[in-house]
């Protein structure tokens, strides 16, 4: 009961606040000039539409974790707003949780409000629509579901500006740790320095690797060909259950601070 | 605990560690605290004796870092400790994109009450406070005073037999903190306590039954208002018309201060003794007393009295040892005996 007020109250904030019409409207217009783009490359113009509208809905859904996200907690510590709320019967894991899951209820809506526009100008201009695509979205949301929970804990932890510059790191370096670990593993780093292979590793390791989300290649590709899967279904579940369960380490970790802050 | 008491603190303290390199600060040094059930409780200090830290301790704010401390028999440590608790921070901010029917929907959501009760108490709040008129408007376009209003409401949403209000008359213009006063009033009437910090000596000396002064995170003073402000004179005035000569010079030598002010001659005496003995001297020169009006020890001045002397720069730096117990505490033990 509680968490679900505190959810409802941000995504209200979050609905109030002009920074996510902007994205959605930049979001819509990436979707909406794909076809352009696709008229001056080589390649399938539809290809190319289904390509930049992945891409940039996974972008778009990404900035509105990052932007709404790293100032969350921080806003309500320092507007004090948090002194009216804690001060109820509500546990301070309560809080969090709801902050979490109403700026993740944020992004979904922002993910259907795009995923809408892309599948109807898929449609429209007679592009090939299939179940790959619609994995790439889940695959896409399960991602945010981990970038919101990394948004939460830098933000209950330092200012907005240091939360978002962390947060986009996070989210951009997420997609190379399979090359991060390829470049440890090659023989000329392995002999010379042992050390920095074993460092990298344990990067890999700790990082979000949130390249297993993004099956967006294959989703193009399978639905060029009219497939109706881009990955397997139980590689698509274990993406889900790694996902889930990163966010809710990350989650676990930003109760750890924020549990015993004083306000 | 026993159950008749609304709040107590054992030996309640707070430590501030600022960094590696900058000394400890103190903002409760061993704080003891008894405040009865169905009682206005004022609690008093200099700016940083420590007041807002004791609010946020037992509102789960901030964690102390020695001691214990209950409302309503329960251990602030524990959530459930604010179920029967309503809180106004100081200049208390709300999200400023609801509405006051909003806003207080969502506190009564936080304070477990149910839909029925939380509308009808929200309507019944909103009329009471006058917010009538913009309870449809963002609560950004707010003034302070509706501002301070709203706060107060959603302290007393769920009616808890608790409240605690962070220097609740803050920044209120005489108007709005009568109606402050009037609310804390009406709930004691209502059989709930009130505990405040405040600056206002003159508006604690009205409405509490009973006040705690802290000076530098220690307690200086505890007890009823009628205890602790005995009376004690501290000056008389006279003024007297027609006074001749030499009775002037002779009740010059009594007094602290006297002055003339064209109609009426005018002195100040520091007691009662004196002033009898300048009512004589005036009457015997022939003149006569217009007026002979004792001054009492206010709030305002006791409070001076017992915090003055230990503040040195009156900035309110904490005294680090704990055994410096100061001759304000001891005065009002006795005065409390």
């Amino acid at each position: 009961m509680v968490i679900g007020t505190i959810a409802l109250n941000t995504f209200r904030e979050a609905v109030r606040d002009k920074i996510l019409y902007v994205l959605l409207v930049f979001g819509v217009l990436m979707i909406l000039i794909s076809r352009a783009i696709g008229w001056v490359s080589f390649g399938g113009e539809t290809k190319i539409m289904t390509d930049i509208g992945l891409a940039s809905i996974w972008i778009f859904s990404g900035m509105v974790s990052i932007f709404i996200g790293t100032g969350l907690i921080y806003k309500e510590i320092d507007k004090r707003t948090i002194y009216t709320v804690l001060s109820k019967p509500t546990e301070r894991w309560h809080f969090l949780m709801g902050k979490y899951l109403g700026l993740l209820l944020t992004t979904l809506v922002n993910m259907l409000v795009l995923s809408a526009a892309f599948i109807g100008y898929l449609w429209f201009a007679g592009a090939p629509v299939t179940l790959a695509l619609a994995q790439a979205l889940f695959l896409t949301f399960i991602e945010m579901t981990v970038i919101t929970a990394v948004a939460i804990f830098f933000s209950s932890a330092s200012t907005p500006i240091l939360s978002a510059i962390f947060t986009t790191v996070i989210f951009f370096s997420g997609q190379l740790t399979k090359w991060v670990v390829d470049l440890g593993s090659h023989p000329g780093v392995t002999k010379s320095a042992p050390w920095v292979s074993d460092l990298l590793y344990a990067g890999y390791l700790v990082s979000p690797n949130l390249h297993n989300f993004n099956i967006r290649r294959s989703a193009v590709l399978a639905s060029q060909e009219m497939a109706q899967l881009a990955i397997p279904m139980n590689e698509m579940y274990a993406c889900t259950i790694y996902g889930l369960a990163y966010a809710a380490a990350v989650l676990l970790a930003a109760q750890l601070v924020f549990a015993r802050r004083n306000f | 605990m026993t159950s008749d008491l609304a709040i107590k603190t054992s030996e309640l303290s707070m430590r501030y560690n600022p960094g590696l390199f900058a000394a400890k600060r103190i903002g409760l040094n061993g704080l003891n605290l008894e405040v009865p059930q169905g009682s206005i409780f004022g609690y008093l200090g200099q700016n940083g004796a420590g007041k807002t830290t004791t609010i946020k301790i037992l509102m789960g704010l901030q964690f102390a870092t020695g001691g214990e401390a209950w409302m309503l028999g329960e251990n602030v440590r524990n959530s459930r400790a604010r179920n029967n608790v309503g809180f106004m921070p100081e200049n208390p901010y709300f999200y400023e994109y609801l509405t006051a029917d909003e806003a207080l929907e969502f506190y009564g959501k936080l304070s477990g009450m149910d839909r029925d009760t939380r509308r009808s108490r929200s309507r019944q709040l909103i009329s009471d406070f006058g917010l009538s008129h913009a309870s449809k408007v963002q609560l950004r376009n707010y003034s302070k005073g509706m501002r301070q209003r709203l706060g107060l409401a959603q302290a007393v949403l769920h009616q808890p037999p608790l409240v605690i209000l962070d220097e609740p008359m803050s920044g209120l213009d005489p108007l709005g903190r009568r109606d402050v006063r009037n609310v804390i009033l009406s709930l004691r009437d209502a059989g709930q306590t009130v505990f405040f910090s405040s600056h206002i000596l003159s508006d604690v000396e009205e409405i509490c039954d009973r006040v705690c002064v802290l000076d530098r995170g220690r307690k200086v003073a505890e007890g009823a208002i009628s205890s602790l402000l005995t009376g004690r004179i501290l000056e008389v005035h006279l003024a007297a018309s027609g006074v001749g000569a030499p009775g002037l010079a002779e009740v010059n030598t009594l007094a602290m201060r006297a002055w003339h002010d064209g109609a009426l001659y005018h002195v100040l005496v520091d007691t009662e003794e004196k002033a009898q003995q300048a009512k004589g001297l005036i009457e015997k020169s022939g003149g006569v007393l217009r007026v002979m009006q004792p001054h009492k020890e206010s709030l305002e001045e006791y409070f001076v009295r017992v915090t003055d002397h230990s503040s040195g720069d009156g900035m309110g730096k904490p005294a680090l040892k704990k055994d410096a117990a100061t001759p304000a505490l001891q005065s009002a033990e006795k005065t409390e005996a």
